[in-house]
C-alpha cells in the first residue's frame, strides 16, 4: 500500500473516491448535501476515483522508488 | 455564498494531499538535478497534463470564462488559433534541440545557441516575470476569496503560500508538477457538471444561439472587419498577432511550460509531450469558454427566470471576471460547492507553484551558479535550490501586498512581460533555423524589439490605455493593441537580430551540432507504431483543430 503512494494515478484515484464518498456518504445522512447534483457527481467521480487507482501503468512503476 | 462544513472537509482533503505529495516525493530528491530538473524521468502522461496544467492557472480559468462572457465563441482563438498550432511546433521542431542540448533550462539554451548576455537577459527577465506572476496569482485568490467567501484576504495570502512552499520546499518540481496533475484532473472534473447543467438549463447550444446575437455564436464570420465583431479586431491582425507571435513565442520559448517537456525520460517522449497535451488543451474550451457564453446567454431577457446574475463592475457594465464564480454560486449545491471552490483554489495554486518551481531553476542554474558561485558541490546548489524556494514564495507575497496597494500594476506588469516576451521566439526561430545568426544579433535584437515594443504602446490609444507618450493611432480594443504591439516588436526583433548577425561573426559550425536544424541529426521514429510517431499524431491534431474551426465558422 505504501509503494502504492509512489504511483500519481493511485494518489489521484483515492482523492477522488475520498471526494465522491463526501458527495455520497453527505447526501445519505445530512438533507444540506442530498442533492441529485451530488450523488451523480459523486457516482462519476467514484468510477473515476477506482478507474484511476487501479490501472496499471507500466511508466509509473519505472520511476517507483 | 455559505459553505457547509461539507465543502470545508473537502478544500481540507484537498490541502492534505497536495502537502502529502510533497512528503512522498520528498524521499525521491537526492540531487539538485532531482530539486530542479526532476532527473529527466517523468513518465509521458504526467509530463504532457503538467504541460497545459502549467498554463491552467487561475487568470486562465478565470480570464477565459470572462472572456466568453464578453466575447462569445470568439474566445476560442486562443485554444484554436493561438496555441495547439504552436504545441505542435514545439514537439516536432524545438524539442529536439531543448532536449537533445542537454540544457537545464531555457537560457541555458540561449547559452550553449548564442552567448553569455544573451542568457543573462533572457534569465533575469524571466525571473522577474515568475515572480510577478507568482504574487499577481495568489493575490487573485486572495482577492476572490475574500470577495466571494468573505475570508480574510491575509489568512487566505499566508494559507495558500503556505501550502504552495510546503510541497515546493519538500519534493521540488517534480512535486509541484504531480499537483498540478492533480490540479489539472480537478479542475477539469470540478468544473464540468457546472457546464451539462448551465448548459442543460439554458436549453442547449441550439437556444444559446437564438438566444445571442451571432458575433458571439460565431468564431470567424464576422472577423473581416474589426468593428463587426466583440474582441474589436480583424482576422489578419488574429492570425499574425495571436496565432503566430504571441501564441509561439509563449509555447515555445516560456521556460514555465517548455520545462515539463524537458523532464520527459527520453526524446520522443520529450517531442510527444506538447502534442499530447495539445489533445486536451483542443477541449479546454467546453470548460473556460462555454460557461462564459452560456453565462451571457442566462442574461437575455427571455432567461430572466432562470435568476442568474453577474455582479456589477460599478461603471454600468458587468464584472466578467465574476462569471465563473457566479456560475458555480447559482448551480451548485453544498457539497458540489466545496468542489468547485476548491477547483478554483488548486487553479491558484497550480499557477503559483508553476511560477515558483521555474523560478527557483533559473535563479539557481542560469544566475547563482552562473555569475555569483562557481564549481561548489552538488549538495550546495540543492540547499540554495530549496533556500530560492522560499524566498521565491516570500517575493510572491511581497508582490500580492503591493498589487493590493496598487490598483493598475496587474495590468502594468502584464504590459511588461508582453513588452519581453513579445519578441522572443524571432531570437529562437533565427537561432534554429538560421546557423549564422550571432550572439550579438540575438542580444541586440531582442533589446529593439523590447523598445519597438514600449514605442508602439507609447503611441497607439485604446480603450483608454497607452498613448502615453503620444496618441498617434487609435485602435479599437485593448486586444487588438496587444497584438499589434507583440506584432511590431517581433518584425523589429527579426529584422535587428538579421542586421546585426550579418555584421558580426558567427559561431564555428562545429559548435553549433544539436542546436541549429541544419547541422542536427534528426530524430528517427520510423520503427514505432504511428501512434508513437510525433509527425502522424501532429498531422491528426491539425487537421482536428482546423475541423473545429470550421464547426464554429
Amino acid at each position: 500500500m505504501y509503494k502504492k503512494l509512489n504511483n500519481l494515478g493511485f494518489v489521484i484515484g483515492i482523492f477522488f473516491i475520498l471526494i465522491s464518498l463526501v458527495l455520497i456518504i453527505g447526501g445519505l445522512v445530512s438533507d444540506a448535501l442530498a442533492n441529485k447534483l451530488n450523488f451523480y457527481t459523486g457516482f462519476s467521480f467514484l468510477v473515476f476515483g477506482v478507474l484511476m487507482s487501479f490501472l496499471n501503468r507500466k511508466d509509473d512503476k519505472d520511476v517507483q522508488v | 455564498m455559505n459553505l457547509h462544513i461539507a465543502d470545508y472537509l473537502i478544500i481540507i482533503i484537498y490541502f492534505l494531499f497536495v502537502i502529502g505529495v510533497g512528503f512522498i516525493i520528498k524521499r525521491r530528491i537526492k540531487t539538485s538535478n532531482d530539486f530542479l530538473t526532476s532527473g529527466r524521468n517523468i513518465p509521458l502522461w504526467i509530463t504532457s497534463l503538467a504541460f497545459i496544467s502549467a498554463n491552467l492557472g487561475a487568470q486562465e480559468v478565470l480570464g477565459m470564462v470572462a472572456s466568453g462572457a464578453k466575447y462569445g465563441i470568439m474566445t476560442v482563438h486562443f485554444y484554436w488559433v493561438g496555441a495547439i498550432f504552436a504545441m505542435v511546433f514545439l514537439g516536432v521542431f524545438m524539442m529536439p534541440f531543448y532536449y537533445g542540448s542537454k540544457a537545464r533550462s531555457v537560457p541555458e539554451f540561449l547559452k550553449l545557441r548564442f552567448d553569455e548576455k544573451t542568457r543573462g537577459l533572457n534569465a533575469i527577465s524571466f525571473a522577474v516575470m515568475t515572480i510577478f506572476s507568482s504574487g499577481i496569482s495568489l493575490f487573485a485568490l486572495a482577492k476572490l476569496l475574500e470577495v466571494i467567501l468573505h475570508w480574510d484576504f491575509e489568512v487566505s495570502i499566508w494559507l495558500a503560500a503556505s501550502i504552495v512552499m510546503i510541497y515546493t520546499f519538500l519534493g521540488g518540481l517534480t512535486s509541484a508538477v504531480y499537483n498540478e496533475v492533480l490540479q489539472f484532473f480537478l479542475i477539469v472534473l470540478g468544473l464540468s457538471p457546472l457546464v451539462i447543467v448551465a448548459l442543460h438549463d439554458a436549453g442547449g447550444w441550439s437556444n444559446i444561439k437564438t438566444l445571442l446575437q451571432p458575433q458571439l455564436t460565431h468564431a470567424w464570420r464576422y472577423m473581416g472587419n474589426a468593428e463587426s465583431n466583440p474582441m474589436g479586431i480583424n482576422f489578419m491582425s488574429l492570425i499574425f498577432g495571436l496565432g503566430f507571435v504571441m501564441s509561439f513565442g509563449y509555447w515555445c520559448t516560456d521556460f514555465l511550460v517548455v520545462q515539463r517537456a524537458m523532464m520527459a525520460k527520453n526524446m520522443n517522449a520529450a517531442q510527444r509531450t506538447p502534442i499530447i497535451a495539445a489533445i486536451p488543451k483542443m477541449f479546454m474550451p467546453l470548460i473556460v469558454v462555454l460557461p462564459g457564453v452560456i453565462a451571457i446567454a442566462l442574461l437575455q431577457p427571455a432567461m430572466a427566470s432562470k435568476g442568474f446574475s453577474i455582479p456589477s463592475d460599478g461603471k454600468g457594465g458587468l464584472d466578467y471576471t465574476m462569471t465563473l464564480p457566479s456560475l458555480i454560486s447559482h448551480y451548485y449545491p453544498t457539497g458540489l460547492l466545496g468542489v468547485g471552490i476548491t477547483a478554483l483554489i488548486a487553479s491558484f495554486m497550480s499557477g503559483m507553484a508553476g511560477n515558483v518551481t521555474a523560478f527557483n531553476s533559473v535563479f539557481t542554474f542560469d544566475i547563482y551558479q552562473s555569475y555569483f558561485v562557481k564549481n561548489k558541490s552538488d549538495r550546495h546548489y540543492l540547499i540554495v535550490g530549496k533556500a530560492v524556494t522560499v524566498a521565491g514564495i516570500l517575493l510572491s507575497i511581497v508582490t500580492a501586498y503591493i498589487a493590493k496597494g496598487f490598483n493598475n500594476i496587474n495590468d502594468f506588469l502584464q504590459l511588461v512581460f508582453s513588452f519581453v516576451n513579445g519578441p522572443l521566439f524571432a531570437t529562437f526561430l533565427l537561432g534554429m533555423f538560421w546557423k549564422r545568426t550571432t550572439g550579438h544579433g540575438a542580444f541586440f535584437g531582442l533589446l529593439a524589439g523590447t523598445i519597438a515594443a514600449t514605442l508602439t504602446h507609447g503611441l497607439t490609444l485604446a480603450e483608454g490605455k497607452g498613448g502615453w507618450i503620444y496618441p498617434l493611432y487609435e485602435i479599437h480594443s485593448g486586444m487588438g493593441q496587444a497584438f499589434i504591439v507583440a506584432s511590431v516588436s517581433w518584425i523589429v526583433n527579426f529584422c535587428t537580430t538579421i542586421i546585426v548577425s550579418l555584421f558580426t561573426k558567427p559561431k564555428p559550425e562545429a559548435e553549433l551540432t544539436g542546436l541549429v536544424y541544419s547541422l542536427t541529426v534528426k530524430p528517427s521514429y520510423h520503427q514505432d507504431k504511428w501512434y508513437l510517431r510525433v509527425v502522424p499524431i501532429s498531422l491528426i491534431l491539425i487537421a482536428i483543430t482546423i475541423i473545429l474551426n470550421i464547426i464554429f465558422f
